[in-house]
């Protein structure tokens, strides 16, 4: 990777650099991601911005993250607490590149996913593409999973057995009703302590993301209200590539040890209103 | 004009964007010469490898393009060009050899504006078939021709044309170019999607053809991103053929900067603030790919797209239906509202005006999704805006107002119809025609009919379907605006496809309504 650096417009004869730097960058740690903001590079004239450049300060080199239009940029994160420091370059119309921006550090919250899972579908990384009809085979749901998702931990493959998106009573293309998916786990023992819920999502439809009811074991634990997303998540699964225009969002709650028994328990998303969700990765986690 | 109203967030976009001169009037070739020229870095490779174009045509010059670029799918979307300004010479002649050359300029080439010139040229005698070339740094371009507009004083005054829309280079081969090239039509008038801000990847490369990259695999959002996109597309030889050969006239619709956005807003999660900065990028870049002419860079997320253009006998009416649109209607009330509207305000006044004063025979607007009514969804299309679109239906109804031609683009589909007064009462009296131009490459391969076809064809006032690729091949004088359909019957597999015609239909001077003659 080019460092922010190597700013200079070597091998340009007759080049210069933009002048200045971005200023006002900004770093906030959030649930899975670090939320960056900036203020938008002083263009002069007709002169615009093509994209900002966004990059991780490491010991081991600097690492470009993503190509931005915008002036603020989502690094999206593993499920673990960690502090990373970032600078900013803005490239302008004619190519030319301002100087680093003054760098800015946060740390990531800890998800519960980062604790010890009981039961998990998917990897927590901001991509859908482990799962089956992804990224965009949506169209394929009601014949391939007819009674919709029943998932078995330990024994199912997320590949064959877990859609990469859940319907909702508002797709017509799953034929306007609830959908409700189904992850089975087994456990030696009721737990002592509440264990921990943790649903990551790739994307979601934008104006109708709409709702789902978890439930533990028939006991209805809390409606999820999905935020909206930008409606590509049915089409592509990567929302951790660089240019990449999914709106991923996280739901995270814990569940009350009462809620499990020893043996088999079960767990349910029923979708009750709106459409579509993408996911990422699901689970149940015991904290450590 | 006047821009319409701006949000706050705009405003604040416009102050810090600026707006500046220079650079138009370098590349437009009216002022200005490169300062690094002289010390520019010496072009190793073709630089012309984008090919040439002229557009906008006068009944006495017309606007040239080019954009230097001699890598064009270089990742950092200049084209492979160093950062430096390059003079531009360009010559206009009557003969393909240039022994009479009668206009001779020069523009610059700034990165700024991706390597692209504009030059406009004038004080050419109309209804003449003229060459043009491009040189700098001892390297000359292929020739390309274009033919003045006819002199609109004349009674004589005729034209042909093709109207295309909607090249999605990776559903397709652009084999329908080469057969309208083989027709030679005097204009050719593009009617949006030039390109498409879709990721490109194994889902949907359907033209047989190796995935051109990971660059392409998300959808556009930078400059550069858009910059690479219209590299992509305009690659294909069977484009840059069309652009040599005739001059065009283009407006763009919505794949040029987000699918179905309407003014401010996007449909796929985009705030305003930054959805006003990916259409000032990808305004940039339309502008800097396409043969338009100096009033069409745009000001920060701003251009000014709509224009009108004499053409011998005709009035040409190019519309923005996107910039200034209303978004979609919530529910039915809202879509229904009287005070809903296509082209917003000041371009509707601007639109009565022109249709009213033109002084031309023929009254053609070219304009982008379709103005017929279908059915009650689609309201990404007219039937989305029914209270604008009875306006301007009144006001091609009225005494006075010569006959309308309209041309659309965005469906998809070869389709014909009428324009009734009121589409409410099948009986109304026809006010216009519209011919609705099918695409280059979207949708793929396609089908004489499909699942649309009832839709369009339940209504009395329509004449003609068709589902394949294609395009509308035309003719207009004094006495008829004819457009015929041509189609390719695949686009798919290769580029070997070769055209045939589909039905062509007449609109006689004085006779309202469409009449098929072949």
């Amino acid at each position: 990777m080019t460092t922010p650096t190597a700013h200079t417009a070597a091998g340009r004869p007759g080049s210069g650099p933009a002048p200045g730097s971005v200023s006002g960058l900004a770093a906030a740690g959030g649930l899975g991601a670090v939320e960056l903001t900036w203020r938008p590079y002083r263009t002069r004239g007709t002169q615009l911005v093509d994209h900002y450049e966004v990059y991780e300060l490491t010991a081991a080199g600097d690492t470009l993250l993503a190509r931005t239009l915008f002036p603020h940029h989502t690094h999206r994160v593993g499920p673990e607490a960690v502090t990373r420091r970032y600078t900013v370059v803005a490239v302008v119309d004619s190519g030319a590149r301002t100087r680093p921006a003054r760098a800015a550090a946060a740390t990531s919250e800890r998800s519960l996913a980062a604790g010890r899972p009981v039961a998990r579908v998917g990897e927590f990384d901001h991509r859908g593409l482990e799962f089956a009809l992804s990224p965009n085979l949506s169209a394929q749901y009601p014949a391939a999973f007819p009674e919709d998702v029943d998932f078995r931990h330990g024994a199912s493959d997320p590949a064959r057995d877990w859609c990469y998106l859940h319907p909702g009573p508002g797709d017509a293309w799953a034929g306007r009703r609830e959908h409700t998916f189904t992850l089975r786990f087994d456990l030696a023992a009721a737990p002592e302590r509440d264990l921990g819920f943790a649903l990551w999502l790739i994307d979601s439809h934008a104006t109708a993301a709409g709702t789902a009811e978890l439930a533990v074991n028939g006991r209805a634990v809390r409606t999820l209200a999905f935020r909206g997303g930008a409606t590509r998540g049915s089409l592509e699964g990567d929302a951790a590539r660089s240019g990449s225009v999914l709106k991923p969002s996280s739901y995270e709650l814990p569940l009350a040890a009462d809620l499990f028994r020893a043996g088999e328990n079960v767990l349910t998303l029923r979708k009750t209103s709106g459409s579509w969700i993408a996911y990422d990765a699901l689970g149940v986690f015991a904290p450590e | 004009m006047t821009s319409p109203p701006h949000s706050p967030r705009r405003r604040s976009f416009l102050q810090a964007a600026g707006v500046g001169v220079g650079a138009l009037l370098a590349g437009a070739g009216l002022a200005g010469r490169a300062e690094a020229a002289g010390g520019a870095p010496r072009l190793r490779e073709d630089p012309y490898r984008l090919g040439v174009a002229s557009g906008e045509p006068a009944a006495d010059g017309a606007v040239l393009w080019t954009r230097l670029a001699p890598d064009p799918l270089a990742a950092d979307g200049h084209g492979g060009m160093p950062r430096a300004g390059y003079d531009v010479g360009w010559q206009v002649a009557e003969d393909e050899r240039f022994r009479r050359v009668v206009r001779s300029g020069s523009a610059v080439a700034l990165p700024e504006l991706g390597h692209s010139v504009h030059p406009q040229v004038r004080g050419l005698r109309p209804g003449r078939q003229y060459f043009y070339r491009f040189r700098t740094h001892g390297r000359t371009s292929p020739v390309g021709r274009f033919r003045t507009a006819p002199d609109p004083r004349s009674a004589r005054g005729s034209f042909t044309f093709a109207t295309a829309s909607c090249q999605a280079w990776y559903h397709g081969h652009f084999s329908a170019y080469r057969d309208m090239a083989a027709q030679d039509p005097d204009v050719v008038f593009f009617l949006g999607d030039y390109i498409y801000e879709y990721g490109i990847t194994a889902a949907n490369m359907w033209r047989g053809a190796p995935l051109p990259g990971a660059r392409h695999e998300t959808e556009t959002s930078t400059l550069a991103d858009y910059r690479l996109r219209y590299a992509l597309f305009k690659s294909d030889p069977d484009l840059q053929a069309v652009h040599a050969a005739a001059p065009w006239i283009l407006t763009p619709d919505d794949h040029e900067v987000q699918n179905d956005y309407s003014d401010e807003t996007s449909y796929y999660g985009l705030s305003e603030e930054d959805f006003l900065l990916r259409r000032a990028v990808a305004y940039r870049a339309y502008y800097e790919n396409c043969p338009l002419p100096a009033l069409a860079l745009g000001h920060g997320p701003d251009a000014r797209l709509h224009r009108r253009l004499r053409y011998g006998p005709a009035a040409l009416h190019v519309l923005d239906a996107r910039q200034y649109r209303d978004p979609k209607p919530a529910d039915a009330a809202e879509q229904h509202a009287p005070g809903r509207t296509m082209l917003g305000r000041e371009q509707e006044r601007w639109l009565y005006h022109g249709l009213r004063t033109s002084g031309a025979r023929w009254n053609l607007l070219l304009q982008q999704v379709g103005l017929v009514r279908v059915t009650e969804n689609r309201v990404d299309q007219w039937d989305g805006y029914p209270a604008a679109r009875q306006r301007l239906l009144d006001v091609l109804g009225e005494p006075g107002v010569a006959p309308s031609v309209v041309f659309t683009g965005d469906c998809h589909r070869s389709i014909a119809g009428d324009l009734l007064a009121d589409f409410a009462d099948p009986g109304s009296r026809v006010v216009g025609s519209e011919f609705l131009g099918t695409s280059i490459a979207s949708d793929g391969d396609g089908a004489p009919t499909d699942t649309y076809t009832k839709d369009w064809m339940q209504h009395p006032w329509m004449r003609f379907y068709d589902g394949r690729r294609g395009y509308v091949l035309g003719h207009a004088d004094a006495a008829a605006v004819t457009a015929g359909y041509r189609a390719v019957p695949y686009v798919r597999a290769d580029n070997g496809a070769a055209g045939f015609a589909l039905d062509r239909f007449r609109v006689a001077h004085g006779r309202p309504g469409m009449e098929k003659v072949s």
